[in-house]
């Protein structure tokens, strides 16, 4: 079986969509890191709101309907925790940020449980997503292709704006040094704001996208939480780079991981980790300052 | 350097005095919370030991209690050792562990420290989840607790473990307290405060940060095999990250760097997870509001507020009754 | 005791220090002058092993150190102060002695005991005390003691290892001018035969104290030799003169 051409095709395609879920999540959490030096640990809980909201959203007006919803929603969320707590944690040490998103990771997850109960939901896929399609040589879910091209998109999008853009310079010049970018008369405060928002955003983004794969349930935050963080410290806190590369890395070590040998797949990934932050303790693509 | 004031000894004394009413008169319940406090608290002390004197913020400590309780579970039922030999075993096998990943995290810092460890932690809960050996997501059952008969002590009786725990609990202390004194722990300070000058004093740093490491496993994995005697079944469950950032979260309550603050810390969390979760399910969002609360008051935990309240006014009247000398805190020998 | 061979450091395009060489014997005091970004406190980090040089050798005692790690070169008898104190500054002035001088005897990493109870310990620290005019401060914590204390207590700390070469990087920078004269007694205190790198700001405590001086400019050796011929030289007055009064 491992010899067929379409094994492996169907092993790659499915190591890019996660790759792809990953880097949704894992570009918001680095660029917020790297221009503010701010740790969120509650990222993935933003993604589990996000698959709420998809989800909540999708019941009433169907799979785009909640496409739309769950990124604003979470973007919403995003307004207010960083008016409410973000703002004023900026200043303080890792620790106490590690520590206050941690408590918020145990607030939003029994909220969601208050919200939505805890049995898990689900989203239909829309109708023309929901078959199977017939690629290089093999029958591939067409939902997952999605994901890989909005992902694509997506990188794509963000790829043009930060090389291309005003704003994108601006974010750029604030993660290599924030006093130079406050040189620069940028008004950081409001750049963080927006990013932090955008940040939130892909994270609900990626919570709908997710969510007609796996089940919606209020722990799904958790566990995303880890493979994101895993991500941006192979590629590099704070590193644009590092977030695509720690994406593909982890995408598709995982993937091939458990079918190639299924014994060592978890520990592998996690001992690639130990090695890279040994060998490279500011991860494959240091950002810079 | 950890350093005794009154309102510490205060403090020690009504802990103490506090478990041991509880171990004379509680019921079987109480007696359950009771040894879940006192087997929290070595973890935290833990903890503290590493983060609070060593700037070491580890992500990994609850992984290490669970290697302790299934190194424990393993030198018991599948090697057949005593449970006196097994108990020496699961702490001398945490302790390599701990002190191989603190010389490997030793170059890390801040949230890079924080990470590393994490990393470590979820490898150890991966493996153990993963292999068929360990009972898998099954975990493992039959566990002997330690045979103290002939001491004249029984310990399946809860009375008598939860004592034992709080014997246990008191060495612990006072080992903690000796290592942080020592010319080891006194080095470790100074990382924390400049690894550079440390350095160029011609410390080897990563040695010592992986010494302190090592022992604080050690303390872990006393605690880990105590919790598997405790239930006398563990499960991969132990060693998940949220374990660790548990116990750091009570360090963070009761007060960094105190070694009597995360022993409150310890109280308070498992009593108001017990109290909470009779009357809501939704107990984790009242601990994480609370949580975010102290960080954000900026105060160093429960404790540190109190010793910032009392502790400077009571040092200064004992300070004034003494002799007119100011600033310095009175040091026990 | 210290010799430098062609040390050669650049950052990128920037040659810091290029082809440095000079030679201190036992018990020499040698200030090293140049203006800002001369590349001396490069020299120190060089020296020091916090930075490997690109090219180049550094003899500590005849022996090759050039790639040993910092620590390794600190237990081999080297010491350095910082020009910006580096001071443990919750613990009390004899502590920091302490910490330095249980690093120096080995007890530093011992699992039993306080180290700094240690006959041995407790000798080293009273010595230095004395040494830098610091007996009256000794169970004041860092953080209460004056500017001027704690640029003292930074060179006790790097004495307390008792090395054999000790650096000191602008060990009067920040304090007053009345401050350099107590700097000069405390010079005049330690013993003949630590040798002894200082980086210098101020020229005329410079030309007091050395027995020799090197005179660095954009990481090269413009001059080294005698004071008493630097304080002629033409060549000096204008590269460290010209830029001093730009900076």
């Amino acid at each position: 079986m491992t010899s067929d051409l379409g094994f492996w095709t169907l092993q790659a395609l499915n190591a890019l969509q996660l790759s792809m879920l990953l880097f949704l999540l894992s570009i918001g959490l680095t660029v917020i890191f790297g221009l503010m030096h701010f740790v969120n640990l509650a990222h993935g809980s933003l993604y589990a709101v996000g698959a709420y909201a998809g989800a909540a959203a999708a019941a009433v007006g169907g799979f785009w309907m909640g496409l739309f919803v769950a990124p604003v929603a979470v973007a919403g969320m995003g307004v207010l925790l960083y008016s409410g707590l973000i703002k004023r944690m900026r200043r303080s040490g890792p620790m106490a940020q590690v520590l206050v998103t941690f408590g918020l990771i145990f607030v939003l997850l029994d909220l969601t449980r208050i919200f939505w109960g805890d049995l898990p939901l689900a989203i239909e896929k829309p109708g023309f997503l929901s078959g199977r399609v017939a690629l290089l040589g093999i029958e591939y879910p067409a939902y997952r292709l999605f994901v890989i091209a909005l992902g694509l998109a997506i990188f794509t999008g963000l790829a043009w704006v930060l090389g291309q853009t005003q704003v994108g310079a601006m974010i750029r010049a604030g993660v290599d040094n924030d006093a130079m970018a406050a040189c620069l008369g940028i008004n950081v405060e409001r750049l963080f704001f927006t990013v932090f928002c955008v940040g939130c955003a892909l994270a609900g983004l990626a919570g709908v996208v997710a969510a007609p794969l796996l089940s919606v349930t209020p722990d799904m935050g958790l566990q995303i939480l880890i493979p994101t963080l895993i991500v941006i410290v192979i590629g590099g806190l704070g590193s644009l780079k590092g977030a695509i590369a720690g994406s593909l890395i982890y995408g598709f070590v995982q993937t091939f991981g458990a079918v190639l040998a299924p014994q060592l797949a978890s520990v592998l990934i996690y001992a690639l980790l130990a090695a890279v932050l040994v060998i490279r303790p500011m991860g494959l693509f240091p950002a810079k300052g | 350097m950890f350093r005794h004031t009154p309102l510490r000894y205060i403090a020690l004394a009504l802990l103490a005095a506090g478990a041991l009413f509880q171990a004379a008169t509680a019921g079987y319940f109480g007696l359950e919370i009771l040894i879940e406090i006192l087997i929290l608290a070595m973890l935290v002390l833990a903890l503290d030991m590493v983060a609070g004197f060593g700037g070491m913020v580890s992500l990994c400590h609850g992984a290490l209690m669970g290697v302790g309780a299934y190194a424990f579970a393993t030198f018991g039922g599948i090697l057949g050792l005593t449970p006196l030999v097994s108990l020496v075993g699961a702490i001398a096998l945490t302790g390599a562990t701990a002190w191989v990943i603190g010389a490997v995290c030793a170059r890390s810092h801040g949230i890079y420290f924080i990470m590393a460890t994490l990393a470590f932690g979820q490898m150890a809960y991966s493996y153990v989840f993963q292999t068929p050996f360990f009972g898998g997501d099954d975990g493992m059952g039959g566990i002997e607790r330690l045979d103290l008969t002939a001491l004249g002590i029984d310990l399946t009786d809860s009375r008598s473990f939860a004592l034992f725990c709080l014997g246990v609990l008191g060495l612990v202390y006072l080992a903690t307290v000796a290592v942080l004194r020592s010319g080891l722990g006194r080095s470790l300070t100074g990382v924390m405060h400049s690894e550079q000058r440390m350095r160029a004093l011609g410390l080897t740093v990563w040695r010592v940060k992986a010494d302190v490491f090592g022992l604080s496993g050690m303390i872990a994995g006393l605690a880990g095999a105590l919790s598997a005697m405790h239930i006398m079944y563990i499960s991969p469950g132990l060693l998940d990250w949220t374990v660790s950032g548990e116990a750091l979260v009570v360090v963070i309550l009761g007060g960094l760097g105190t070694l009597v603050g995360p022993m409150i810390g310890a109280v308070a969390l498992v009593v108001l997870k017990h109290e909470l979760s009779a009357i809501t399910p939704y107990w984790h969002l009242v601990v994480g509001l609370l949580l975010i609360g102290v960080v954000m008051s900026r105060a160093n935990g429960i404790f540190g507020w109190i010793e910032a309240q009392i502790g400077a006014r009571l040092d200064k009247r004992l300070n004034d009754i003494t002799r007119p000398q100011p600033t310095e805190e009175p040091r026990d020998a | 005791m210290l010799e430098t061979r062609n040390l050669d450091k650049s950052f990128g395009a920037v040659h810091v220090t290029r082809d440095v060489s000079f030679r201190l014997e036992k018990g020499e005091r040698r200030v090293i002058l140049g203006p800002n970004g001369a590349g001396k406190t490069t020299l120190f980090n060089l020296l020091a092993g916090e930075l490997i040089p690109d090219s180049g050798a550094i003899m500590l005692a005849g022996e090759d150190v050039t790639s040993l790690p910092v620590a390794s070169r600190a237990r081999r008898g080297l010491s350095r102060s910082y020009q910006k104190n580096t001071l443990f500054d919750g613990l009390s002035v004899e502590e920091n002695l302490g910490l330095a001088a249980s690093i120096h005897t080995g007890f530093g990493t011992r699992l039993w005991g306080d180290s700094l109870s240690r006959p041995e310990v407790r000798e080293i620290v009273e010595d230095v005390a004395a040494q830098v005019n610091l007996q009256p401060y000794l169970h004041a914590r860092v953080s209460e003691v004056s500017y001027g204390v704690r640029r003292q207590l930074e060179v006790g700390v790097a004495l307390a290892t008792r090395p054999r070469v000790l650096l000191m990087d602008e060990p009067t920078s920040g304090v007053g001018p009345e401050m350099a004269g107590a700097f000069h007694a405390l010079l005049a205190g330690l013993p003949r035969d630590l040798t002894i790198l200082i980086i210098e700001h101020d020229m005329d405590l410079a030309f007091e104290v050395a027995d020799s001086i090197t005179v660095l400019n954009y990481g090269e050796v413009v001059f080294d030799g005698a004071p008493e011929t630097a304080r002629g030289s033409d060549l000096l007055k204008e590269i460290y003169l010209g830029s001093w009064e730009h900076a």
